[in-house]
């Protein structure tokens, strides 16, 4: 009778491949510093256009017709919210094997989880609306159009920003590249 | 030790020159924000060095980090990044002109560089004395 393969799981329903890149030992290390770079990448994004609004003036002299206001704020801090709380869960609780707790101290865990995903993912579909919605839709002129763009790219740099944390912070222990959850 | 010596009369005259490119980033446009990077590249290896006395003890691997050292490498991470990202931002706006902007970035780059390299060709001293 032969064993399994290692990476055959006969209970997982997906399994997702990944690239086997392999940074060696210093996987952990590169991950979370990839992760901060992201992070401020995404934050310096939607804070350019917010600092070119600011500074705007057409060169036809008028006054710009639209600003970045606190509804173009909105969605980064929806996105920031849940990086908070995906972020500070323990990422040996929510697989629930490790034997400490209750099972209604896992079902805690993936409740919060659940919330911080859904805040990232609202604060990126709210992103996308303010960019349909205040940008798209009016007839600004292209340069405007950029201040919308911004928040998109900010939005989906910080969740970017999450997975490749997650990714770094999950697998210290054993030497597979799989994003299990 | 000559070659400490010279290691060291190096790297402070690379310094020396990244503070004067980003001074001079300052002060030929009358606009002194761009001062900003040089603090933000001197406080950049802050985090690593506190966090990372709060990371392993004798027992646990040396690969194995937790999560106060990782805390102190995102946030290094996210201040190098900031300081690459300011001068770009106020250019795009233009609050500086872009020639002030590349002045200060390369400035920028050369003191972080000095820094990195310090604390790598001095590392080997500090390993002994633990």
């Amino acid at each position: 009778m032969s064993l399994p393969r290692s990476n055959y799981d006969p209970r997982r329903v997906c399994l997702n491949p990944f690239p086997d890149v392999h940074f060696g030992k210093h996987r952990r290390t590169v991950g979370v510093y990839l992760a901060g770079a992201l992070f401020a990448i995404a934050n310096w994004t939607f804070l350019d256009a917010a600092v070119k609004s600011a500074h705007a003036k057409v060169s036809w002299g008028d006054e710009p017709p639209v600003h970045v206001t606190f509804v173009d704020w909105v969605p980064g801090i929806c996105s920031l919210l849940g990086y908070l709380v995906v972020n500070l869960i323990d990422k040996d609780r929510i697989k629930g094997d490790e034997g400490f707790g209750d099972s209604s101290a896992v079902w805690r865990a993936r409740l919060f989880l659940f919330i911080g995903f859904a805040l990232m993912a609202g604060g990126l579909a709210g992103s996308v609306t303010v960019l349909v919605l205040k940008y798209v839709l009016s007839d600004y002129a292209e340069m405007f159009k950029y201040y919308g763009y911004a928040n998109v790219s900010q939005n989906i740099l910080l969740m970017l920003s999450a997975i490749v944390l997650w990714m770094a912070q999950s697998t210290s222990g054993e030497y597979e590249y799989n994003l299990t959850l | 030790m000559a070659a400490g010596l010279k290691t060291v009369i190096l790297l402070s005259f690379v310094l020396a020159v990244g503070f004067l490119l980003i001074i001079l980033s300052c002060a030929l446009w009358q606009n002194w924000l761009p001062l900003l990077v040089a603090i933000t590249f001197v406080i950049a290896p802050l985090p690593n060095a506190l966090f990372s006395h709060c990371g392993a003890d004798d027992f646990s691997g040396s690969y194995e980090s937790n999560g106060p050292v990782d805390m102190g490498r995102f946030l290094t991470s996210l201040i190098v990044v900031t300081g690459f990202a300011f001068p770009v931002v106020l250019a795009h706006s233009g609050v500086i002109t872009n020639s002030a902007c590349a002045m200060s970035i390369v400035g920028g780059g050369l003191v972080y560089g000095t820094i990195l390299a310090y604390s790598q060709a001095f590392k080997q001293e500090d390993s002994d004395f633990d």
